[in-house]
């Protein structure tokens, strides 16, 4: 292993125990509720996972994105992709941040607006980015998954930066948290049949759960592999041709995944009591934020057009 | 088991890569109607110039015809074959399958005579597995190789055979003991010579119209007992290590990969928003299969057992690859059809019920992967 993977490899399994020990059904429920997982987020400050992939942090965006995954694999409910991304174009700060689209002067789908203390309004079309700080909110509203995502004001004063694709790599990090959460599908999906007794004998030994699972399996594997190769095209010039893959090929597996771990765990999954709707409603959910697979299918299919069905396998064919 | 490395290619593969290239636009007389599955196209002349070039055996030591190249090497050199739709079936089994088996398992002597053969694209080879009340239970195989003296005789009929009435070789897995309480045992794998051994290979059409592959029958066929591979009685875990190879290469989900390409054209430079997104899905599906696909490849350069893994790629991949040719039969214009796209998308959509039957099923490829995940 080399020195960069074992670096990686001890910020995921410290913050893997954080997230084991701390970010569990009831805080989730609390979550839901509204409440800010508070104590939950000065263990990451803490350990300054806040500034992963900053300058000076000694880690990379490899790291950010990696624990952005670990993260979405444990449905942390608090805006911290946004945050280590506010930190990727502002510099590090201190704060809980969050993200949304500039829409109709305003910022719109803010995570967790109400309780960050600046806000980055991205946009689909443009570099330039626009920075409030203390925003206010003037709407509050949630995702399907019981996530805050608010409507801030974009005030005239609020400052104006110029990041390259910006709203790309919010889907990345998007792909990467959905990522985490079919891992995290399958794990209670396997979990569940080998307890669930039905017949005599847990239902995992039946070939019908287990090729649903190994479906599964498939899928999430491929979705991991999407959500890391857009990492590592980050800054390279077919960077929004890469996200546009990986969110595509993820928000894809996401409801396949979904809907044959719901049909896995019969009546039990689809109750609000059982933990799996934490994972499986933020996969629905996410797969629509920042692009869903038809928009970026479109944009990777009209570059592809364009190119003429002669270069594609040039296109297809990378070294990486 | 679900961590499929990041791997970026070297860049002198690139040269490599465009050398290909190269010999492909130099030689596409061979394949006016190109088509990814590389079961299509059988064609020694062809087969011949790729040996020529030291693209088969590219990974086996030089000792036997080998150029010692990385399995990297050999993967940029496979996928651009397929993706071409370059006539590779004569060669392919043998280079893939036949080859690496003798190189792990085979005697020194069977290295020195076949392996040299393969890499120079001269010496074709079957794969003797299935039979007719043999499919997916493999280990239920009925043929029988008896030793008497220095020789085997060899009785039984292997079946789906592919190339066998044009191939020079076959490795045949066969029963040297009795059936006991283990049924994996007494197993062993024997090279037959197809052309004077006296084995009969029959071609069977299948629904592409094509006679690919065979039924073959062997009565008392008589065959040296040096052509045993390996150690009579280890056909079993012989052939479980071949099929992880079998499983994980590009030509497991590209082979409809022509048909994309003329999906392509079909939409034209500025395609409406629906045939966009058809192509750009389809286009994502390539890119992160090949991604796992070189992952594996990383695995067996560097020798770890990627056998789930190699699974996982052939189940998504091979689905994907029936699904390819229906995105583009309802994504594709009819007007803008060209007779190339019918015969390309046709041919592909004849040949796609193979697709997830050899190499083994859909269903046992979500056996093994079960397995992979504790489940069995």
């Amino acid at each position: 292993m080399s020195e960069a993977q074992s670096t990686q490899q001890l910020i995921l399994d410290t913050a893997g125990r954080i997230f084991n020990d701390h970010c569990n059904k009831p805080l989730l429920d609390r979550a839901e509720q509204g409440h800010l997982a508070e104590t939950l987020w000065g263990q990451i400050a803490e350990n300054g996972f806040n500034l992963l992939g900053t300058a000076d942090s000694g880690t990379s965006a490899q790291d950010m994105f990696a624990f952005i995954q670990l993260c979405g694999n444990h449905a942390v409910p608090l805006p911290i992709a946004e945050t280590l991304l506010v930190n990727r174009w502002c510099g590090p700060g201190d704060g809980l941040f969050s993200v949304g689209e500039v829409a109709d002067g305003r910022i719109v789908e803010v995570p967790w607006g109400r309780a960050v203390q600046k806000v980055v309004g991205v946009q689909r079309n443009s570099d330039t980015v626009f920075v409030v700080n203390a925003p206010e909110v003037v709407e509050q509203g949630v995702n399907m998954a019981g996530e805050p995502r608010d409507v801030v004001s974009l005030p005239d004063t609020a400052e104006q930066l110029t990041v390259a694709d910006a709203w790309a790599q919010m889907a990345v990090a998007r792909s990467n948290q959905i990522a985490g959460s079919l891992l995290k599908l399958l794990d209670l999906g396997i979990l569940y049949s080998s307890e669930r007794i039905q017949f005599g004998r847990a239902i995992s030994k039946f070939q019908a759960i287990q090729h649903s699972l190994a479906i599964v399996a498939a899928e999430a594997a491929a979705a991991k592999r999407a959500a890391d190769a857009a990492v590592d095209a980050l800054d390279g010039d077919r960077f929004v041709f890469e996200v546009a893959a990986g969110k595509a090929r993820v928000g894809e597996a996401a409801g396949l995944v979904a809907e044959q771990i719901h049909q896995v765990h019969g009546a039990m999954g689809f109750t609000h009591e059982h933990q799996l709707h934490h994972y499986s409603r933020r996969a629905w959910a996410w797969r629509d934020e920042y692009g869903n697979e038809f928009y970026w299918q479109a944009l990777l299919g009209s570059h592809l057009a364009n190119l003429g069905a002669d270069q594609v396998w040039s296109f297809i064919a990378t070294r990486g | 088991m679900l961590q499929f490395d990041r791997i970026s290619l070297a860049e002198q593969t690139e040269s490599l890569r465009a050398e290909v290239r190269e010999f492909l636009k130099d030689n596409d007389q061979h394949f006016p109607l190109p088509i990814s599955d590389f079961t299509t196209g059988h064609d020694p002349e062809f087969s011949r110039k790729v040996g020529d070039k030291g693209w088969i055996g590219m990974c086996w030591p030089q000792q036997y015809g080998g150029s010692e190249r990385s399995f990297f090497e050999r993967y940029v050199v496979t996928e651009e074959l397929v993706s071409a739709g370059a006539p590779v079936s004569a060669h392919w089994i043998a280079d893939r399958q036949s080859g690496p088996l003798l190189l792990r398992f085979g005697t020194e002597q069977q290295k020195q005579t076949y392996l040299p053969q393969i890499a120079r694209g001269e010496a074709y080879f079957s794969i003797g597995m299935s039979e007719p009340d043999s499919g997916s239970d493999l280990a239920s195989v009925r043929t029988t190789a008896v030793k008497e003296g220095d020789q085997y005789r060899i009785n039984g009929t292997k079946i789906w055979t592919t190339d066998a009435h044009r191939n020079h070789y076959i490795i045949c897995l066969v029963r040297t003991e009795p059936p006991s309480e283990n049924r994996h045992a007494g197993l062993s794998q024997i090279i037959v010579d197809l052309k004077n051994d006296g084995a009969q290979a029959k071609p069977i059409k299948n629904i592409a119209g094509n006679e690919e592959f065979n039924e073959v029958v062997f009565e008392d066929v008589m065959v040296p007992a040096d052509r045993i591979v390996g150690e009579p009685g280890n056909g079993w875990t012989q052939v479980t290590s071949e099929l992880a190879y079998e499983r994980s290469g590009p030509e497991r989900f590209l082979s409809a990969y022509r048909v994309f390409v003329e999906l392509v054209r079909a939409c034209g430079e500025s395609p409406a928003p629906h045939e966009a997104a058809a192509i750009g899905r389809i286009a994502a599906h390539f890119m992160t299969l090949r991604r796992m696909s070189i992952s594996v490849a990383g695995m067996l350069e560097n020798d770890k057992d990627a056998v789930v893994e190699a699974a996982l790629v052939k189940e998504l991949g091979n689905n994907f690859e029936k699904e390819v040719v229906e995105v583009a039969r309802l994504a594709a214009p009819m007007a803008a059809r060209s007779p190339r796209f019918r015969d390309t998308f046709e041919q592909t959509l004849l040949l796609s019920p193979s697709f997830t039957l050899r190499g083994g099923t859909r269903e046992i490829l979500r056996g093994v992967i079960a397995r992979g995940l504790g489940l069995r």
